[in-house]
């Protein structure tokens, strides 16, 4: 029951013109935007849509103008890096004991605080960090930010952890390794994919996540992502620039994890998070 | 080791949740004192006809969410297994979308779908259907933010869907073929009862960020038409941030946080149902 | 040493002033004030020139510029736990007056006015118009400095008026049939478009229940059901369902910018403030013509609102704060803002040669002016209903507006929905 030469080849035109339409539908959006980003505003919306312009930066610069952008990527890079380490560095730890100790309940209890709604720790945070006066501070949005990356540094681990040979670690504490050491010397080297993979995701997930900025950043700690509400408004216009920010907004994540794809693809599907 | 990540836990997560579990049994609007209110919140959400709005919405958009995102992340997980070379093609793909911003996404597709200025129309036209309102229709409004979020998300259920496959026996797949067993045939009976697990695990990861739905809908509709796409989440949020009625939005939470616990608790237990 | 001539020789060695100690821009050198603001074409063009206020004073702005939700949101937030981390911002006393006030929120500008050693004796606050004043007043104590005029005009294109011989409607029903002439006579364009979005919608809709004759409260209470009100209702909701843009539900003062600024609609009934954004668009110089919403059966009651300048009644820095509001309202600045475009609040700006003769370069910009300046006079500055929880309120309007809209309830229903929803909210209020 060999498959003809032909019906190999009907198979392999089907796949490819799914491969097309898959990548039409889920890059087209995408280019849209960034070519958008370079056309001048007025043409962003025309229709029939303009394929063939002549590309201007006169909207990267609008943005660049209107908003100090550099600053905001600065706050966005430091938020989005400090609640990833501060994350990692909880986490990892408490993942591997939970691994290790076949404990359910810290990791359950994880979960739990990715089920709440963000506007739900939102109110009391804010109250909290305000009769400090610290609102507006970086170590509360990188503190709060840590708040999403820690169960999902949790959870990400927890599969690495799990597959661990027992017997190899068991070795190592016979030879009376202490924890830290362990965790340091024997088991870190053996998950580093996974560790690529929740630094990725952490800082990815981190530097998205807009509600907490949007309202307990102040100006000299706002992140990018709530700047870009600020290209819509009363005085502000174009949908040109609006794509630019977009584009400049998404760059960092996207390129990050297109830097990362091979670890990030091979990381969660190596088992990451299997059934 | 695990003390650290549980007394941050205790402070900054659990912490804040009894406080809102305290607000939510206030009266307390911005600009006035806070009083003692009891359940009167939770009696008052009870009568609320856009909480069960928000209720039916927030379902409704899930469910249609979850189904197209397992289906098309299934289909592109199939894809992309297969493909031996445009490899670099579908990495690129699964690994984009879901990494943006949702506020990022949200604006594209704000463009993309406005039924007067929108390249969407446009393709429609050409293609000589008529012109849809897209998130401007109180009917097409949520299967349109499905829309939006499946092409965000899909992808990473792809991403899921592919470490079953890839763990999937070989001998399997060549005792089935020497069987007779191709194509479809194969897929219903072997492929996807394998997957159960991987499914199981992508949905309940989709689930809890689904039943919240906020981001996509805070830049797009911020719960328009009317309130034809306002889920729980920004009806809580509008409750509490545009109307500064604490107290009742800290109660609309609480109760939202108790739905997607249910969910998924319940998923869990499907989850046990399944492994092996 | 005896006291007192202790006390003789202290005064004989102090520096005596040459006239009396007064006002002294340089008062605050060196310190730095928080301004939180919308964007908004006012703040924007102040934001440029602060370097000049840093030369003057010696103080440092810092700009915290937001979309006006998230502005309103961070400073209802901020001022709610008492913070003093913004020391002067723009607030829209229609809006959130009421509550802000109420609560103690605003410092009293009033009484820094009032004080000779803070104040500039050249700052004349009566050369704001006496209602501008009146809406930044609250409870007897002035909490704010006007900064512009704005309300609701209809911008519409004189040529597709030419096209279909129409003349431009005098009447409220003569604006609806003009819509339907142009509906007729060409296809190609959208005849009429406005406000849908929830919350957006009181702005404008409150013209049209002016101007017909009603209001939202009648003895206090909601009228709407049964009312003018409702007629009003019918007729903004009908004008959109029949004439209007599909999608008019998500609309707001963006999507009709644009859609008017790219030539696709006839006539819009939108802000004022968007006249100098929509004069980029090409073309839209030449053919477009200004006009105030005509009048009903009630008359002609222009809906006119302004943003001011208020002050944090928790800043630690209220004398610097103030020193920039005077500066950012002086007569000098209002007069350099209105050559920019920014309607002025300042009577004497509005009257001074510079303003004419900008005024006087485009037709079109004198019309607008003029109309600006009858608002001022005849204007109601009621947007929505007169509660405290203006957002809630406007949404309850704005809400019945889009059920007539959609087709999911009569006028009828919908009002009396409405009103039923505010005194819900009321009763349950605190």
């Amino acid at each position: 029951m060999v498959e003809g030469h032909a019906s190999r080849r009907l198979h392999s035109a089907l796949h490819a013109l799914q491969m097309l339409i898959a990548a039409f539908a889920f890059l087209g959006p995408v280019l849209f935007m960034l070519s958008s980003g370079f056309k001048p505003s007025d043409l962003v919306t025309a229709l029939p849509p303009v394929m063939v312009f002549r590309p201007t930066l006169e909207n990267y610069a609008a943005v660049m103008a209107a908003v100090p952008f550099l600053r905001f990527t600065m706050n966005s890079i430091v938020i989005a890096g400090g609640a990833t380490l501060l994350g990692m560095t909880l986490a990892v730890p408490a993942a591997f004991a939970v691994s290790w100790n076949r404990m359910a309940w810290p990791a359950v209890l994880m979960l739990m605080t990715r089920m709440a709604p963000g506007g739900l720790f939102l109110l009391p945070w804010f109250v909290m960090f305000s009769s400090i006066d610290a609102i507006g501070d970086y170590w509360v949005l990188i503190v709060t930010h840590a708040a999403i990356t820690l169960p999902l540094a949790l959870w990400t681990m927890l599969p690495f952890f799990d597959a661990l040979p027992r017997s190899l670690v068991e070795a190592a504490m016979i030879d009376g390794c202490s924890d830290l050491a362990l965790l340091r010397l024997v088991v870190l080297p053996l998950v580093t994919p996974g560790l690529a993979v929740s630094v990725v995701l952490c800082f990815v997930f981190a530097w998205n996540y807009f509600l907490f900025s949007l309202v307990l950043s102040d100006i000299g700690t706002r992140t990018l992502i709530v700047a870009a509400f600020n290209f819509v408004g009363e005085g502000a216009t174009d949908w040109g620039a609006l794509m630019a920010a977009a584009t400049l907004i998404a760059a960092p994540p996207v390129v990050l994890a297109f830097l990362a794809q091979r670890h990030l693809i091979s990381g969660l599907t190596s088992g990451a998070v299997k059934g | 080791m695990l003390v650290p990540a549980l007394v941050f836990l205790a402070l900054m997560v659990l912490y804040p949740f009894a406080d809102a579990l305290w607000l939510s049994a206030q009266h307390f609007h911005f600009g006035s004192e806070s009083r003692f209110a009891g359940l009167a919140n939770y009696l008052a959400l009870t009568r609320d006809a856009q909480f069960w709005a928000g209720l039916r919405v927030t379902l409704a958009l899930y469910l249609l969410s979850l189904v197209s995102q397992l289906v098309i992340g299934m289909w592109l997980a199939l894809l992309v297994h297969r493909s031996k070379r445009l490899r670099w093609l579908a990495r690129t793909l699964l690994v984009s979308p879901f990494v943006m911003p949702p506020v990022v996404v949200g604006l594209m597709w704000l463009i993309i779908l406005d039924p007067t200025l929108g390249l969407a129309n446009w393709l429609l036209s050409t293609a000589g259907l008529p012109p849809a309102l897209w998130l401007a229709s109180p009917q097409w409004v949520i299967p349109t933010i499905a829309l939006i979020d499946t092409w965000q998300w899909a992808p990473f259920v792809a991403l899921i869907l592919l470490a079953g496959m890839q763990a999937l026996d070989g001998d399997i797949y060549e005792a089935a073929a020497i069987d007779g067993a191709r194509g479809v045939a194969l897929f219903r009976r072997i492929t996807l009862p394998m997957l159960g697990p991987s499914l199981v695990a992508a949905a309940m990861l989709r689930s809890v960020d689904l039943l919240r739905f906020f981001d996509i809908i805070y830049v797009t509709t911020q719960g328009g038409p009317g309130n034809a796409s306002q889920t729980l989440n920004i009806y809580a949020y509008k409750q509490g941030f545009v109307f500064f009625d604490i107290g009742y939005a800290c109660a609309l939470m609480v109760t939202l946080t108790a739905i997607v616990l249910g969910v998924s608790g319940a998923m869990m237990r499907l989850r046990r149902a399944t492994a092996w | 040493m005896r006291p007192i001539f202790a006390l003789a020789i202290a005064l004989l060695m102090a520096p005596v002033p040459i006239r009396a100690q007064g006002f002294d821009w340089q008062a605050h050198k060196g310190e730095t004030i928080d301004f939180l603001t919308e964007n908004h074409p006012w703040s924007n063009a102040v934001v440029t020139r602060l370097a000049d206020f840093t030369k003057l004073t010696g103080i440092t702005v810092r700009v915290d510029s937001l979309q006006e939700a998230q502005m309103r949101q961070r400073a209802a937030t901020l001022l709610q736990s008492k913070s003093s981390s913004f020391d002067a911002f723009m607030s829209l006393k229609s809006f959130e007056g009421t509550l802000y006030a109420s609560a103690g929120w605003y410092a009293d500008i009033g009484a820094m006015a009032a004080d000779t050693k803070l104040t500039d004796p050249g700052y004349n606050l009566i050369d704001f118009g006496a209602g501008l004043r009146a809406g930044e007043t609250f409870n007897g104590k002035l909490d704010g400095i006007p900064l512009n005029i704005e309300g609701p005009i209809v911008y519409y294109r004189k040529d597709i008026f030419e096209k279909c011989n129409i003349a431009p409607p005098t009447t409220l029903d003569a604006l609806r049939a003009a819509a339907a002439t142009i509906k007729a006579c060409d296809t190609s364009i959208i005849p009429f478009a406005a406000r849908g979005l929830k919350i957006a919608v009181p702005y404008v809709l409150s013209n049209v229940i002016h101007n017909m004759g009603g209001d939202y409260f009648a003895s206090g209470k909601p009228a709407l059901c049964g009312g003018v009100g409702e007629k009003a209702i019918d007729w903004y909701a009908g004008m959109l369902k029949d004439f209007g843009p599909p999608g008019s539900v998500n609309n707001s003062f963006l999507q009709l910018r644009e859609l008017y600024g790219q030539g696709r609609v006839a006539m819009i009934f939108e802000s004022s403030n968007e006249f100098g954004e929509i004069m980029k668009f090409a073309h839209r110089a030449d053919d477009t013509q200004v006009m105030l919403l005509p009048p009903g059966p009630g008359g002609s009651h222009p809906t006119i609102i302004g943003w001011g300048l208020s002050i944090n009644a928790f800043s630690k820095k209220q004398d610097a704060a103030w020193l920039f509001v005077q500066w950012a309202t002086s007569k000098a600045m209002d007069g350099e803002l209105a050559l920019a475009g920014i309607a002025p609040p300042r009577a004497s700006v509005a009257i001074s040669p510079d303003y004419q003769k900008f005024l006087a370069a485009s037709p079109l910009r004198q019309v607008w002016a003029a109309l600006l300046d009858n608002m001022g006079r005849t204007g109601n500055p009621e947007v929505g209903p007169p509660v405290t929880r203006q957002p809630q309120a406007r949404e309850i309007i704005g809400d019945a507006v889009d059920q007539v809209l959609l087709g999911t309830a009569s006028a009828h229903d919908a009002a009396c929905g409405a009103d039923q929803a505010i005194t819900a909210m009321l009763n349950a209020g605190n």
